[in-house]
């Protein structure tokens, strides 16, 4: 850190044998600005600059002396030699700009892709010439690196010892997780703002277009080329490869194919419900007429009616995501004379219970919100709005169908049942071959 | 070894080990011309250029977060029996997918946090891509010859969302289930092909066969690849292009100033890089987020009200509540209303997205090359352009929570619906009006400061009567970079230091004097009055 202890940049470390006060040495320092004013401003000068760390030549060769860099009139030093021993430009200055003050890499243009450039030291900060205060910024840095250990090993330590059942544990690790990266996060910019030496670097854009003889070159090149292929004499070659090309690519039709077995069909048209089907809660208990209050609601599903041997009938309730998927009713018990049936479906309601389709016809999610006032379904994924008493019609929102009504009617045991079978129309949302 | 008629060059004499790796590398491959190409790479600095890097740091953080989920997720469909540590939903039956996650939540170590870590850097990704995306266009950063840089943004902001729509389709909760079901639905709406397409994607009639399995697939290996080399490809254009910048002292349209790759740029992203993670770790591990414990396993037959998708799929979600009732019927086919909002909406956003820059290049003419960006006031229609869309981005976005918005301010759900619905054609327009007024406004400001100098205040009484107001000049451009200031600087006496005590509360006197007096304080008394070089 010490001036002491000399330069240890890389041209340092390349070893060249002069003497780290030498202007030609000085000179590879970025931000170089030409001879000092006098002894007293070089001493400081140096000691400030002398482990800049920032080199432009980083290949360490001194040039000849009639590299421009070495202070002649293409750097313009803006300021008197009070402004080369560190202290800030003038923040107004506009002269003390990339502009006049660039160094052109010799290196960075050697490359060519590189494009010229080079390195203006902005103003040091303390750091940089305050030893107490680079001491300062050492420590703080090092006390954030700190916390990130203390994070790291609270991260370990509550991950293999704590209760992963424990409230605290998941906050815990989080926080323990926050500090591990975060202390080297903060630690690390802290880093780069107080310890590393402000730079300005400036590097040169290039052109992305090629010149004119490179792209007529080329593009003759690419020409011999395609001639050479014989595509272009032989329109059998060109013809068959087009194809063979074109169907191969059909291939992937196989893939895209085999992603299912299952074919539409008319399959969307259909629900789970057939005749005489028992309505179904989603706890597995039939309904009953009267099980519903008036106001009420019941989400049910078909109990499928099945033959056993002994000739009794027994059902089968479809609890499964697949039925669930396309047969959920809802059961809905209106006060008397609220309902207005629509032509036709006098008689698919029993007692003011009602049945329609609770699969909505927008997007197929399930319209579960009943508002028993004004007799309205609300589905809670787009807020379409079915009005029971008129069919379920569809008063408000993006759908434009009415949901799908079961015809229900009571069985001998007092339990509802589906009176005709399956919906007449298919339910939930519309799709191209819907009529 | 020592051969006398090898001069051995003073530097080879004692190579430590890192330049012997060096070396040994060097000798096979011919790095050194790259590595300090690479090396001296110039960056610029400028808080908005950062945004990029956080979308591009919660997408590693994405992954590092998601290749330990994908160690104790199980993408099955299988349904069991729950009998985890999480008693309300012990005895229920779920899906493996379900069961799985409940696991990472509560019995799995470092599953919980991680999970949500991931869900947040998800969130943090899409918003800092949409984030990025508007620097970018209100910057004409997109501009030639930048415009592939630019759709390879929009594919990845497209990508985004299907990824981040799979991944928090993919624990087979309620909510999710949800949101699949919906994107069946609008899969069916598509003409002629839709039904297929819903078919063939969820293995049969919704919710399929093996359907999770498959998610799985797309969220952890296809729509990542695509990211992973649509991210390099992105960044690797931007590396051989060099990044754009602000205009500013020594700043042209042939040059890039600032810090060198090595080592202060790479110090400086690296530790923004860490706090990004840290972040998202607090986040991750303080605020809840998705508590798919809450909603439950999946029944088509259930929905909770206020059901919400993540937000950014929140603009989709309130285009489909805004769309009216329009189903086209007809011929024996239907076309459904909700393909519009879901489907066709955001194609052409996409679409209108993506071909920005091409449209902007023909109406003005411009197909120069451009490296400089410019402020959102210099190209006032962009800008209007800009604010309409975003605009018309809120207004749906709005209308996605206007369940929530309803029931929280007490306000009918219909008039919501009626409100985004007339929002979404009115307030676009205004926005367009307004922003390009202001723009003008602005340059007109710009232009009369250039000319005749800011303001002063001072009124002086000329010879003859007339009143006349001090104008003094714009001082010239100060560098982006900040001067340090320090106490080496003599400060003239009574200056900046308003009379502040010592130590911290001189220094925090200093800044905050600072920053109130910097606009009218630093220009010199005796600076040539009146922008001359302007003229």
């Amino acid at each position: 850190m010490s001036a002491e202890k000399g330069p240890n940049g890389p041209a340092a470390a390349d070893g060249d044998d002069l003497t780290p006060d030498s202007p030609q040495r000085r000179m590879h320092y970025a931000g170089y600005q030409g001879e000092p004013a006098d002894k007293a401003d070089q001493d400081s000068m140096s000691s400030i600059f002398k482990r800049t760390k920032h080199p432009v030549d980083t290949s360490g060769r001194p040039k000849d002396d009639s590299d421009p860099r070495a202070g002649g009139p293409d750097v313009t030093a803006g300021h008197g030699g009070s402004e080369v021993l560190g202290t800030p430009p003038n923040p107004t200055d506009s002269s003390q700009t990339p502009e006049t003050s660039v160094m052109r890499s010799a290196t960075a243009t050697a490359q060519g892709a590189g494009g010229g450039g080079g390195v203006t030291p902005r103003a040091p900060h303390t750091a940089e010439y305050d030893r107490r205060a680079a001491r300062r910024a050492e420590r703080l840095i090092a006390f954030w690196f700190t916390i990130s250990i203390v994070g790291t090993v609270g991260f370990i330590i509550t991950n293999f010892v704590g209760d992963k059942h424990a409230q605290y544990y998941t906050p815990a690790m989080g926080s323990a997780l926050g500090l591990a990266v975060g202390g080297l996060g903060v630690g690390m910019i802290l880093w780069a703002k107080r310890l590393m030496p402000h730079e300005q670097a400036v590097q040169e854009r290039h052109e992305f277009t090629s010149p004119q003889e490179e792209i007529a070159v080329t593009e003759e090149e690419v020409a011999l080329g395609f001639a050479d292929t014989g595509l272009a004499r032989y329109p059998l070659l060109r013809r068959s490869l087009l194809a063979a090309g074109t169907i191969l690519g059909g291939l992937v039709v196989v893939p895209l194919l085999n992603l299912t077995n299952s074919k539409p069909g008319k399959k969307l048209d259909h629900t789970h419900w057939v005749k005489g089907a028992r309505l179904v809660n989603l706890q597995g208990r039939y309904v009953k007429l009267g099980d519903i209050a008036i106001g009420g609601i019941e989400t049910v599903l078909p109990a499928i009616p099945v033959k056993e041997a002994d000739g009794s009938l027994s059902y089968e309730p479809k609890l499964d995501l697949h039925s669930k998927a396309d047969s959920t009713t809802i059961l809905i018990r209106l006060e008397p004379g609220v309902n207005k049936p629509r032509q036709g479906r006098e008689n698919w309601a029993v007692d003011g219970h009602v049945a329609y389709s609770k699969i909505c016809t927008h997007a197929g999610c399930p319209v579960s919100l009943y508002e028993q006032q004004t007799h309205h379904l609300l589905c809670p994924c787009h807020q379409s709005v079915f009005d029971v008493p008129d069919g379920c019609r569809a008063i408000f929102g993006p759908a434009s169908r009415s949901l799908p009504q079961l015809a229900i009617a009571v069985d001998d045991e007092g339990y509802f049942i589906a009176r005709d079978g399956d919906y007449t129309e298919p339910v939930g949302a519309a799709f191209w071959e819907r009529s | 070894m020592t051969t006398a008629s090898a001069p051995v060059p003073k530097f080879q004499k004692r190579p430590t080990p890192a330049r012997k790796v060096n070396r040994a590398i060097d000798d096979r491959f011919g790095t050194q011309g790259a590595i300090r190409r690479n090396f001296n790479k110039v960056f610029p600095d400028h808080w908005s250029f950062l945004i990029g890097e956080i979308a591009l740091y919660s997408f590693m953080i994405l992954l590092l977060t998601g290749i330990y989920l994908t160690l104790f997720f199980d993408p099955s469909n299988v349904e069991i029996i729950y009998n985890g540590s999480y008693v309300p939903l012990k005895g229920v039956e779920m899906s493996r997918a379900y069961a799985s996650t409940l696991d990472i939540s509560f019995d799995t170590r470092a599953g919980l946090v991680f999970r949500q870590i991931h869900h947040w850097a998800a969130l943090v990704f899409v918003a800092s891509i949409i984030a990025h995306m508007m620097r970018v266009f209100f910057t004409g950063a997109f501009r030639k010859p930048r415009e592939v840089n630019w759709l390879i943004g929009i594919v990845l902001l497209m990508l985004a969302l299907v990824e981040g729509f799979a991944g928090y389709s993919l624990p087979d909760d309620l909510l999710s289930g949800t949101g699949l079901r919906i994107a069946a639905s609008i899969a069916q709406s598509i003409p002629v092909i839709g039904t297929w397409t819903s078919f063939l994607v969820f293995n049969g009639e919704f919710p399929g066969e093996n359907f999770i399995p498959r998610l799985y697939v797309v969220h952890i290996l296809l729509v990542p690849g695509i990211l992973l080399a649509l991210i390099g490809a992105h960044l690797g254009i931007l590396w051989h292009q060099k990044h754009t910048d602000f205009p500013g002292p020594g700043k042209t349209e042939h040059n890039v100033v600032g810090h060198r790759v090595f080592p202060v740029f790479a110090v400086k992203s690296g530790g923004f890089f860490m706090l990004t993670f840290a972040v998202l770790a607090l986040l991750g591990g303080l605020a809840q987020i998705n508590p798919i414990w809450t909603f439950g396993p999946y029944d088509p037959a259930k929905v909770s009200s206020a059901s919400q998708p993540d937000w950014y799929i929140g603009f989709l979600d309130g285009s489909t509540r805004l769309m009216p009732p329009w189903e086209f019927r007809g011929l024996g086919h239907t076309i459904p209303a909700v393909l519009w909002p879901t489907a066709v909406l955001p194609g052409v956003l996409f679409t209108l997205a993506a071909l920005y820059p091409f449209l902007e290049a023909k109406f003005t003419g411009d197909r120069a090359s451009h490296n400089l960006l410019q402020r959102p006031r210099e190209a006032p229609t962009r800008t209007a352009i800009g604010a309409m869309s975003l605009s018309f981005y809120l207004v749906l976005f709005i209308s996605g929570g206007n369940d929530i918005i309803a029931h929280t301010f007490s306000i009918s759900l219909n008039a919501m619906t009626w409100a985004g619905r007339i929002g979404l054609i009115v307030v676009p327009p205004i926005a367009y009006v307004v922003t390009k007024r202001l723009c003008i406004s602005l340059n007109e400001r710009d232009a009369e400061i250039a000319h005749h100098g800011i303001e002063t205040g001072i009124i002086r009484q000329l010879a003859n009567g007339e009143f006349v107001e001090d104008h003094r000049p714009k001082p010239p451009p100060v560098s982006d970079y900040p001067q340090v200031p320090t106490d080496r600087i003599p400060l003239p006496a009574g200056a900046a230091d308003g009379g502040h005590g010592k130590g911290l509360a001189h220094r925090a006197g200093k800044a905050v004097g600072g920053f109130f007096t910097e606009e009218t304080e630093k220009p010199a008394g005796d600076a040539p009055v009146g922008g001359g070089s302007k003229h």
